[in-house]
């Protein structure tokens, strides 16, 4: 297992910058998450690790080791793809068997490795068949088991699951986490479902148009977003524009109608700027919280039934706000209602026209 | 920096087995093609020991090349009950490129329509028809266009005898000879090219840009006009400047028709030019008026070629349809129109397939020497494919030669289209182009080529030397000529294997080589054999360097220069039977690798076009 680290690793292709000045950490034995939208660079940065694309400037580290040059094929990387890429011509078991054979191991201690893998990934006994045999979700497991035979120092996911229908992936992602927690290795994985990104990872990085917008674990990540492209990328609610100004408490910011006190995570808000403010629609109570809080008395706008909550459309001042109430509330459209939030849970940042 | 990073992504990208494959395809593409035809080009323009434009001043300005009156010939011409259609002569340069571009007319409306046949209406018979269109893609060389002068000779050719004699339709017998006679065959032999590539582009239009225009009120020629055409309009392009290129080069029309009839007019024709000028050859010299002639076509093809490939490129519309039905838009025609449907393509494949049945009767019976019918059935021609010892020595030439020549061209089309398809070396687009450039080189133009370079004092006396043995020449101009269809072959078969697939074998720890002999060769064996099967029939039926290199030794003929001989009537086996025998065995060939590839390996080989 290795830590993996780059140091201020550039790519572009033609006028697009695939990947800039990414510089970043990946501790031995973590679960790491490049998310990000389409076309972003996830894939091109998961790739410079694998060493199959070499960054224009900047440098590759495995345990302190410059890789940056190194072929992919001598960086012992275990990369599954997106599209699985098995091989078609060959049965399951060679597929498994291919990076041992590579490796000069054979006879007995080849089949039982394989074996084993195979078993790993709940496909015990599915060696004989070929790829097209199988169906999507035991494909993805081959293409895991082909990896984890080799033992690889780092495992490389570039979106296994996005193939798989909505259940499926459900169940494969708890299946990768455990065994990735079982077996410690360090693995970096590629997504752009935030809710995949979530559940699995032990620290995620955003990116968008090749920068690195944010690093950090989920929950800091969604509590906490650094700017108004993650707030706006991570989580739902709507995000609004107001007028700050700052007093010893902390910035307050002014929404045309109202007016809300809330957190600066950035730490770059200056008085009279341009704001945004973040308010997560489940971060709203009918009741009073225990701590300092907003209030905001609107009127129900239309209201729906999800189950768990209740989603209500709200109109404070003439802002419509995005609000999860207690599923048993009484909501009519065009009643009146009041709700809070904690300022600890109201951000303000720096406005910014995402893009 | 710049430098640095080129260098870096070049120490990289050229590993040891890349380097050996681009060196390998450089090497052979510069002494196989591209030196041969810049000497050529080179003694074009000596003259008296200094440079000069002199033979192309000469050429261009004398009445044998190019005259702007007749210098002789028959057009419409009735005398004593017999109608001429000859042509006329306007000089032996003019004379090629008005036969080339009224072949590629006649073709590409003939191809056009009956694309447009087979690829909008519904009616009997069609699967049928599929095959039938296509047999005059089965090479007969020489013999196609001698059958076709037998059968239109006023003096008892079945054709005349039958419209004449028989059913009284014509008031005068057809004398069909000179340079319309090698219209007719060449346009006889070439309209499948078209027709392939234009059905091709027809049943790539999604539907619905059609029923669109349908929709907004387009109907019949209009839609035709301003949908259907432009959107063929590359496939037309890329199917008719490959016939215009091979009526140029044909050498089998102009021999074949003065095998039959021997009218000097069938011969006032470039490629029988440079052709003929291989009887001094023997000798050792070789004039640069010659040179310069085999230039001028040179030029013409391959810029025609590389304009028409820029604009095919350009315009391949690439088909986007989300969803929707995606079967070609088959039209139900009435009775009527139907029956007209049927008794037209009968009628067209009936004439196209004329050669080729022919053949097979010349071959089998006594037509030969009967007259207008065959009145007796023989196995005795078909018998000295293996009795006559010159005719087995011939078949045995052609198929080491072409075995040989397949070996090369596997070796290195597969490694150019991999370099091509999957390295990031600098110039490896050249190496793409000079890769197809071939389908576009005349071959005689590359046979004088080869003449020049190879008996020259640097390889004088050497293996290559063609005045010693021509056979390795004629390898490597087979190897060369048919490059394209591997090369195009193979690039096919990696454009199905995703780069996935061999990046993770790189992944898991394979070098480059190991990636490629089992992860990319296991799965593009198909296509690979594919392309050698089509490289190993073409081959075989190769004509122009054969019939011209072949000539410098005896022992060395392959079965195409044989057949030549014989149809022009100076081998000494006599029989031009024995020549529809040959025609035979390589008809036999060409079905069985078709059959092979089509059914065993499940390749169709797009094998014709830019
Ligand atoms: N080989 C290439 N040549 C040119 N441009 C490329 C190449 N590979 C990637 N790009 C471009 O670089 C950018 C980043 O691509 P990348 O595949 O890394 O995105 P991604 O974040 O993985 O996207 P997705 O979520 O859609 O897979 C895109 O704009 C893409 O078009
Ligand atoms: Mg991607």
């Amino acid at each position: 297992m290795v830590k993996v680290e780059l140091k201020g690793v550039t790519k572009r292709f033609g006028d697009v910058l695939a990947a800039g000045d990414v510089s970043l950490q990946i501790e031995d034995g973590e679960f790491f998450t490049f998310l990000g939208p389409s076309g972003c660079g996830k894939t091109t940065t998961m790739r410079m690790i694998a060493g199959l694309e070499y960054p224009d400037e900047g440098r590759v580290f495995f345990d302190g080791e410059d890789v940056t040059n190194l072929p992919s094929f001598r960086r012992n990387t275990g990369m599954v793809f997106q599209n699985y890429a098995l091989w078609p011509h060959m049965k399951v078991f060679e597929n498994v068997a291919y990076g041992l054979r590579i490796r000069k191991v054979d006879g007995a201690g080849l089949k039982k490795r394989v074996d084993d893998a195979l078993e790993l990934v709940h496909l015990g006994g599915m060696g004989d068949r070929f790829p097209s045999q199988l169906s999507g979700g035991q494909q993805q497991r081959v293409a895991l088991a082909r990896v984890m035979v080799i033992n690889p120092s780092v495992l490389l996911l570039d979106e296994p699951l996005s193939n798989l229908d909505a259940k499926l992936r459900v169940e494969m992602r708890e299946e990768i986490k455990e065994l990735q927690r079982e077996l410690g290795i360090t693995t970096i994985y590629v997504t752009h479902d935030q809710e995949e990104a979530m559940a699995v990872s032990d620290r995620v990085a955003i990116q968008n148009h090749g920068v690195i917008r944010q690093v950090g674990t989920p929950s800091e990540i969604y509590s906490f977003p650094r700017d108004v492209f993650i707030a706006t990328f991570i989580g739902r609610g709507a995000i609004l524009e107001g007028i700050a100004s700052l007093s010893d408490g902390g910035p307050r910011v002014d929404l045309g109608g109202f007016t809300v006190d809330g957190v600066d995570t950035a730490s770059a808000v200056g008085d009279g700027d341009r704001a945004a403010c973040v308010m997560r629609p489940e971060s709203f109570s009918v009741t009073e919280p225990g701590e300092p809080s907003n209030r905001l008395d609107g009127v129900v706008e239309w209201s729906s039934f999800i189950g768990p909550y209740r989603e209500v459309k709200f109109n404070v001042g003439g802002t419509t706000l995005l609000v999860d109430v207690p599923p048993e509330t009484e909501t009519p459209v065009g009643g009146s209602l009041t709700v809070y939030i904690p300022v600890r849970r109201t951000i303000v940042l720096p406005w910014d026209e995402v893009k | 920096m710049d430098l640095k990073k080129t260098i870096r992504t070049l120490k990289r990208e050229l590993d040891a087995m890349t380097a050996i494959q681009t060196f390998i395809a450089y090497a052979f593409l510069l002494v196989f093609l591209i030196a041969p035809l810049v000497l050529m080009v080179g003694q074009a323009f000596v003259y008296q020991g200094g440079t000069s434009f002199r033979w192309f001043v000469d050429l261009l300005s004398s009445p044998e090349y190019v005259s702007f009156t007749s210098r002789g010939g028959r057009l419409f011409e009735v005398r004593r009950g017999v109608m001429y259609l000859w042509g006329h002569d306007y000089g032996i340069l003019l004379n090629s490129l008005l036969v080339a571009f009224f072949v590629t007319v006649f073709c590409s409306i003939i191809g056009v329509v009956a694309a447009m046949l087979m690829g909008r209406y519904r009616f009997p018979g069609k699967g049928i028809f599929r095959v039938l269109l296509l047999i005059p893609l089965l090479a007969t060389p020489f013999v196609n266009a001698y059958i076709i002068g037998k059968l239109f000779n006023p003096r008892g050719g079945l054709i005349n005898y039958l419209l004449v004699d028989l059913l009284h339709i014509l008031p005068w017998r057809l004398d069909i000879d000179g340079l319309v006679g090698v219209i007719l065959a060449q346009t006889l032999s070439y309209y499948p090219i078209i027709f392939l590539n234009v059905l091709a582009s027809l049943n790539n239009i999604d539907p619905s840009v059609e029923e669109m225009a349908e929709n907004l009120g387009a109907r019949g020629l209009r839609l035709f006009r301003t949908i259907t055409l432009p959107l063929f309009l590359p496939g037309l392009a890329a199917g008719a400047i490959i016939v215009f290129i091979f009526s140029l080069e044909d050498l089998g029309a102009p021999i074949g028709f003065t095998g039959a009839r021997a009218n000097p007019l069938s011969r006032k024709l470039v490629s029988y030019q440079v052709y003929s000028s291989f009887a001094e050859a023997l000798t050792g010299s070789f004039s640069p008026k010659i040179a310069a002639l085999a230039v001028i076509i040179l030029f013409i093809a391959v810029a025609g070629f590389l304009i028409i490939r820029r604009y095919v490129n350009l315009r391949t519309y690439a088909m986007l349809s989300k969803g929707g039905r995606w079967s070609p838009r088959l039209r139900t025609p009435s009775v009527k129109t139907r029956v007209a449907i049927i008794l037209s393509l009968l009628f067209l494949v009936t004439l196209a397939s004329m050669p080729q049945i022919g053949t097979v009767i010349l071959a089998t019976s006594n037509w030969a020497i009967s007259g207008t019918l065959p009145t007796k059935a023989t196995g005795q021609y078909l018998g000295t494919l293996i009795s006559d010892s010159d005719v087995t020595r011939a078949i045995v030439n052609s198929l080491l030669y072409s075995g040989a020549a397949v070996v090369i061209t596997v070796l290195v089309g597969a490694s150019i289209a991999y370099v091509v398809a999957r390295r990031d070396i600098p110039g490896r687009s050249v190496l793409d182009i000079l890769a197809t450039i071939p389908v576009a080189v005349p071959g005689i133009a590359l046979a004088v080529g080869y003449f020049l370079l190879f008996s020259s004092k640097m390889f004088r006396g050497s293996i290559l030397d063609p005045l010693l043995d021509p056979a390795l020449l004629m390898v490597f101009a087979y190897s060369i000529r048919r490059l394209p269809f591997t090369t195009r072959a193979v690039s096919a078969g990696l454009a199905q294997v995703d780069k996935s697939l061999e990046e993770s074998s790189m992944n898991l720890g394979a070098d480059r080589p190991t990636t490629f002999f089992k992860v990319v060769l296991p799965l593009i064996i198909g296509h690979i054999l594919g392309g050698a099967i089509l490289s190993f029939v073409y081959s075989m039926s190769e004509v122009s360097t054969s019939v011209t290199l072949g000539a410098l030794r005896e022992d060395r003929v392959p079965i195409t220069f044989f057949i030549s001989q014989i149809v022009y009537g100076v081998a000494a086996v006599g029989s031009v039977s024995i020549g529809a025998a040959l025609c035979v065995l390589l008809m036999a060939v060409q079905i069985t690798a078709m059959a092979i590839s089509n059914y065993i390996l499940k390749q169709k080989v797009a094998f014709l076009g830019v």
